[in-house]
C-alpha cells in the first residue's frame, strides 16, 4: 500500500507551468527526488495547419506555414519552398539560394542563442540567461535590417527570395556576426568550465550512440552523441554545395555535449555566412513559377536549427497541394525526455527537456 | 555508397514483400506492399541497418478511387470485399531514409476499419508517429505501447478524424 | 500614562515598522545590484514595497484540504518570529533594544523560524508542488543551519560571550573577518541558503516546482512570507557585519559594512547556476560544516594556548 502510494506520485509540468515557454504536458511520476517514468501530451495550441494548407493554393501555403513556428520560421518556408519549386520543376537562381542559406544560418544563430538562454534559465542560471539574450538582439536587427522582418522573415517567395543584400547590409552583418563570435567564445567557455553549471549538464541525460539511433534523435541532439547526421551535409540543398559547412559531432552525449555541440554550430555559422557574403553570386532574385503545380509528390528536407525537417508534399494538378505533411524535428526529440527521464533527479528533468530544444508550436502544426 | 546503390540495396532486401515499385524521383524509391507484411519489411531494413525511420504519414484517396484501377493492391482490397463499392481507400505511407536516398513502403487500408500493425518493438521512436497516425486518419494501430492521443483533446469526438479529406472543420 | 504608551509602542511598533521598511530598502538594493549584474535594470526603488501593498489588497485563496488556521496562522508566525529577532541585534548600529546574556541563541532560533514556517506551510497544502518545496526547504535547513550556528559560534567563543552585544562591543577591536576567514565565507553562504537566494534556491525553483513550499500562497499570507523574508535579510546581514566585520556601533558603519556584504551576495546570486538540493546538502556537509568545525577547534585551542 504504501508502496503503491509513492508509485503514484505524479509530478505533472504543464500545460502551464513555470518551466515551459509554452504549452505541453508532461507527467513525471516520482519517487522522493527521483524519477521513475514520463509521458508526453502535446496539441494545446494545434492549429490544423496541415488542414488548412490544403485547402489555399500554393502561395497562401507559403506564408500559412511559415507561422508553423516563430523560432524557425524561415525553416518552415525554406523547405516547402524548394519541395514546391522541385515538383514544378523549377530551380531558384544561385543569389537566391545564397541568400536562403545566408538567412537559414542566421536564424540557427538565433535559434541556439534563445535556447542557450532558455535551457540556462532552466538550470538557475540567469546571468547567463539575460547576457545571451541581450547578445541575441544582435542577431535579431540583422535580420530585420535584411528581411523587414524580426520573427517570420517572409524572405521565401515560390521561385527565389524577396531581399536582396547591398554592401552597407553584407557590412552591418558583418559587424553583428563579429561581435556576436566573440560573445559566443566567452560562452563556449562558460558552458564547459562553469562549475556549478557543469554540475547540472555533465552526465545527465546521457545516451549513447546507439540508444540515440533507436529513439530516433535529431539535429545537435543526436550529434551530441556521435549521430552523423546532418541534412546540410549529407543532402546538400540551397547553395549548401557551394558553400558547405562541416558537421559538428560530439562523443559524450550529456547535456554538456549538447551545449557544445549548439555552441560550435554558432561557430560555423559564422564561418559560413561570411563566406557567403563575400563570394554572393550575381544575378537574378527569383525565377519564374506557374500557379498550378504539375501532378506528383515530393519529399523536401532541410536542417532546421532543432534538426532535420521533413516535408512531403503532393501535388494533384491544381492551384491547391493534396497533401501537406510536416514532420518536425522536435516530436523526435521528445524521445529523449521519456527515454532518458528513468533514474534522474526531478530537477535534472527540465534541464533536459530544455537541452532538446523543445519546439511546441512545431509539433502542433 | 552512391545514391543509386543504397536504393538498390534497399530494393533487394524488400523483393520479397514488393508488389510493386517505383522511383519517383532520383533518390527515392517507393514500395507498394501488403499492410500485413510492413513489421516484416519494417525488421529486415532495420536489422541491414538500413537508414531511419523519417516519418509516417497517410494519404486519403476520397473521390479519387479510379486512379487504383490498376493497382493490383486495390484489386485485392476489393476482392477482399473489406472495401464498400464507393469507398476510397486510405494509403500508409512511412518514409526510410539513408542520406540521400529515401524508401517509401506504401500500403493500402480500407476506409472502415483500417488496422496496421505497430512497428514500435523495432523502432521505439515510431510511438509518436504511430500515434499521430491513428488520431489523424482513423488507422488503429495495433498493439502500439502507448495508444492516446497525443494532439487531439481528450473529448475529442470518436471515429472523426482530421486530417481525412470528408472532414471539414467547423462543418461538423 | 505609562500603560498607554506600552500599548501605543505595542500596536504601532514603530522600531518594527523601521524594520520594515529597511528590509524593503534592502531587498530592491538586491535586486537592482543583481538586475545591473545581469545587464537588466532592475526594478525602481519603490517596487518591494507597492509589490506587498499590492499583495495585501489581495484576495486571499484558502486552497482546498488545509488546515485553515494553520494556513492564516504560519506567515504571521514567521513574520513575527524574525521581528523578535530583530530586538536583540544592532540594527541601524544602534544598541539592541534588548540584551540579556545567551540572547545569540534566542535569535537564531527566531530566524529559523521563517523557514520551519514555509516548510511547514507547504506541508501543510495538498499540492504537489508545494510538498516537494516543504521537502526541499526543510532538508536544506538542516543542511545549512549547523554550518550556520557554528560560524556565529566562532566569534562568540573568542569573544567570551553569549550575548550579541558583548560580542558586537569585543568585534568592534578585532575584525575577525581575518582571524576566521572560513567561518564568514560560510556564514555568508549560510545566509544565502536560509534566504533561499540563488544559487541555493532549489526549494523555490520556478522551473521545477513553481514556487516550492508556497505554491499555494497569495495576498497577505505571501506578503508576510516575503517581508519576513526581508527582515530575515537586513538581520542577517547585520549579524554577520557585526561578528565579522568589526562590529557595529554607528549607523554609517552599519550602512556602509552590511552594504558591502549586500553586494558580495547580489554577485554571488549572480555567478551561479543552481545547485540541485542533493549538491546543496553536499555541499554543506562535506565543505560547510567541515571547514568551520577544524576552524572551530582552532580558535578553541588557541584560546585554551594564550589564556
Amino acid at each position: 500500500m504504501e508502496n503503491e502510494t509513492r508509485e503514484k506520485f505524479i509530478i505533472p509540468i504543464g500545460p502551464q507551468h513555470p518551466a515551459l515557454k509554452e504549452p505541453g504536458h508532461f507527467e513525471f511520476s516520482v519517487d522522493g527526488e527521483t524519477v521513475t517514468g514520463a509521458t508526453v501530451r502535446l496539441g494545446y495550441v494545434h492549429r490544423g495547419i496541415e488542414k488548412a494548407a490544403e485547402e489555399r493554393n500554393w502561395v497562401q501555403d507559403l506564408y500559412l506555414l511559415e507561422r508553423i513556428c516563430g523560432i524557425c520560421s524561415h525553416a518552415h518556408a525554406l523547405a516547402y519552398s524548394l519541395g514546391v519549386e522541385k515538383l514544378a520543376g523549377v530551380t531558384a537562381p544561385p543569389r537566391a539560394q545564397a541568400i536562403r542559406q545566408l538567412v537559414a544560418e542566421l536564424e540557427r544563430v538565433h535559434s541556439h542563442l534563445l535556447w542557450l538562454g532558455v535551457s540556462a534559465h532552466e538550470a538557475g542560471f540567469d546571468t547567463l540567461f539575460m547576457f545571451s539574450w541581450r547578445d541575441r538582439e544582435t542577431i535579431m536587427d540583422v535580420l530585420e535590417g535584411l528581411t523587414g522582418n524580426r520573427v517570420n522573415y517572409s524572405v521565401n517567395v515560390l521561385g527565389g527570395v524577396k531581399a536582396d543584400i547591398d554592401d552597407a547590409r553584407a557590412d552591418a552583418i558583418r559587424r553583428g556576426i563579429d561581435f556576436l563570435e566573440e560573445r559566443t567564445q566567452h560562452y563556449l567557455k562558460i558552458a564547459t568550465s562553469d562549475e556549478t553549471f557543469l554540475r547540472r549538464t555533465r552526465g545527465v541525460g546521457y545516451t549513447s550512440r546507439e540508444q540515440a539511433e533507436e529513439l530516433g534523435l535529431v539535429g545537435p541532439t543526436a550529434r551530441a552523441a556521435n549521430v552523423a547526421r546532418d541534412v546540410r551535409v549529407d543532402v546538400p540543398y540551397a547553395a549548401y554545395t557551394d558553400f558547405p559547412v562541416q558537421m559538428t559531432l560530439d562523443t559524450r552525449g550529456d547535456l554538456e555535449a549538447r551545449f557544445v555541440v549548439r555552441i560550435r554550430e554558432l561557430f560555423e555559422s559564422y564561418r559560413v555566412v561570411r563566406q557567403i557574403l563575400d563570394r554572393l553570386p550575381a544575378g537574378e532574385l527569383t525565377a519564374r513559377m506557374p500557379r498550378r503545380i504539375k501532378e506528383g509528390e515530393t519529399v523536401s528536407r532541410i536542417e532546421a536549427p532543432r534538426g532535420e525537417l521533413f516535408y512531403f508534399i503532393k501535388s494533384n494538378g491544381s492551384d491547391k497541394p493534396e497533401r501537406i505533411k510536416v514532420r518536425t524535428p522536435s516530436i523526435c526529440n521528445f524521445a529523449v525526455v521519456t527515454g532518458t527521464a528513468k533514474g534522474h533527479q526531478l530537477a535534472d528533468m527540465p534541464m533536459i527537456l530544455a537541452g532538446m530544444d523543445p519546439c511546441f508550436s512545431c509539433n502542433d502544426r | 555508397m552512391s545514391t543509386e546503390a543504397t536504393l538498390q540495396t534497399a530494393q533487394a532486401l524488400l523483393a520479397p514483400w514488393t508488389k510493386g515499385a517505383r522511383a519517383p524521383e532520383p533518390d527515392r524509391l517507393d514500395v507498394l506492399i501488403d499492410a500485413a507484411d510492413l513489421t516484416a519489411a519494417v525488421q529486415t531494413l532495420h536489422d541491414a541497418r538500413w537508414g531511419y525511420l523519417a516519418a509516417i504519414t497517410a494519404l486519403d484517396y476520397l473521390g479519387k478511387t479510379a486512379s487504383f484501377a490498376q493497382d493490383a493492391r486495390w484489386q485485392a482490397l476489393m476482392a477482399s470485399g473489406r472495401v464498400p463499392a464507393d469507398g476510397a481507400p486510405l494509403e500508409a505511407l512511412y518514409f526510410f531514409a539513408a542520406g540521400r536516398a529515401i524508401v517509401t513502403l506504401r500500403m493500402l487500408l480500407p476506409r472502415e476499419g483500417a488496422a496496421i500493425a505497430s512497428i514500435c518493438g523495432i523502432l521505439p521512436s515510431a510511438s509518436f508517429f504511430e500515434r499521430e497516425l491513428s488520431e489523424m486518419f482513423g488507422i488503429t494501430v495495433t498493439e502500439t505501447p502507448d495508444p492516446n492521443h497525443l494532439f487531439l483533446p481528450e473529448n475529442w469526438p470518436a471515429g472523426v478524424h482530421p486530417l481525412r479529406k470528408d472532414f471539414a472543420p467547423g462543418r461538423q | 500614562m505609562d500603560i498607554v504608551k506600552d500599548i501605543l509602542a505595542i500596536l504601532i511598533f514603530p522600531a518594527g515598522l523601521a524594520v520594515m521598511a529597511g528590509g524593503l530598502a534592502y531587498e530592491w538594493i538586491d535586486r537592482k545590484l543583481v538586475a545591473q549584474l545581469q545587464n537588466r535594470i532592475g526594478p525602481r526603488w519603490f517596487q518591494p514595497a507597492a509589490d506587498i501593498v499590492k499583495l495585501l489588497a489581495k484576495e486571499e485563496v484558502l486552497p482546498e484540504g488545509v488546515d485553515s488556521r494553520l494556513f492564516y496562522g504560519l506567515p504571521v508566525v514567521a513574520l513575527a518570529g524574525v521581528l523578535t529577532a530583530a530586538l536583540y541585534v544592532p540594527l541601524f548600529g544602534l544598541a539592541p533594544a534588548h540584551s540579556f546574556s545567551g540572547d545569540l541563541i534566542v535569535a537564531i532560533y527566531l530566524l529559523s523560524m521563517l523557514t520551519l514556517c514555509s516548510g511547514l506551510a507547504g506541508a501543510n497544502t495538498n499540492d504537489r508542488f508545494s510538498l516537494i518545496g516543504a521537502t526541499r526547504t526543510l532538508t536544506q535547513l538542516f543542511s545549512y543551519e549547523a554550518p550556520f550556528l557554528l560560524t556565529l559560534l566562532g566569534p562568540a567563543i573568542v569573544a567570551g560571550s553569549w550575548q550579541i552585544s558583548e560580542i558586537n562591543a569585543y568585534a568592534g577591536g578585532h575584525w575577525l573577518l581575518f582571524t576566521q576567514p572560513v567561518g564568514f565565507v560560510v556564514a555568508l553562504i549560510g545566509l544565502m541558503g536560509k534566504l533561499e537566494l540563488p544559487p541555493f534556491d532549489a526549494p523555490e525553483a520556478e522551473t521545477e516546482i513553481v514556487a516550492g513550499a508556497m505554491t499555494e500562497y497569495s495576498g497577505r499570507g505571501w506578503a508576510l512570507f516575503r517581508l519576513g523574508k526581508n527582515v530575515e535579510l537586513i538581520i542577517g546581514l547585520t549579524l554577520i557585519a557585526a561578528f565579522y566585520l568589526g562590529g557595529l556601533s554607528d549607523p554609517l558603519g552599519f550602512l556602509l559594512k552590511t552594504l558591502a556584504l549586500l553586494l558580495a551576495v547580489a554577485g554571488l546570486q549572480a555567478l551561479f547556476a543552481r545547485l540541485r538540493i542533493d549538491q546543496t546538502v553536499g555541499l554543506w556537509w562535506r565543505a560547510g560544516a567541515l571547514l568551520v568545525l577544524a576552524q572551530l577547534l582552532a580558535t578553541i585551542v588557541l584560546k585554551g594556548m594564550t589564556a
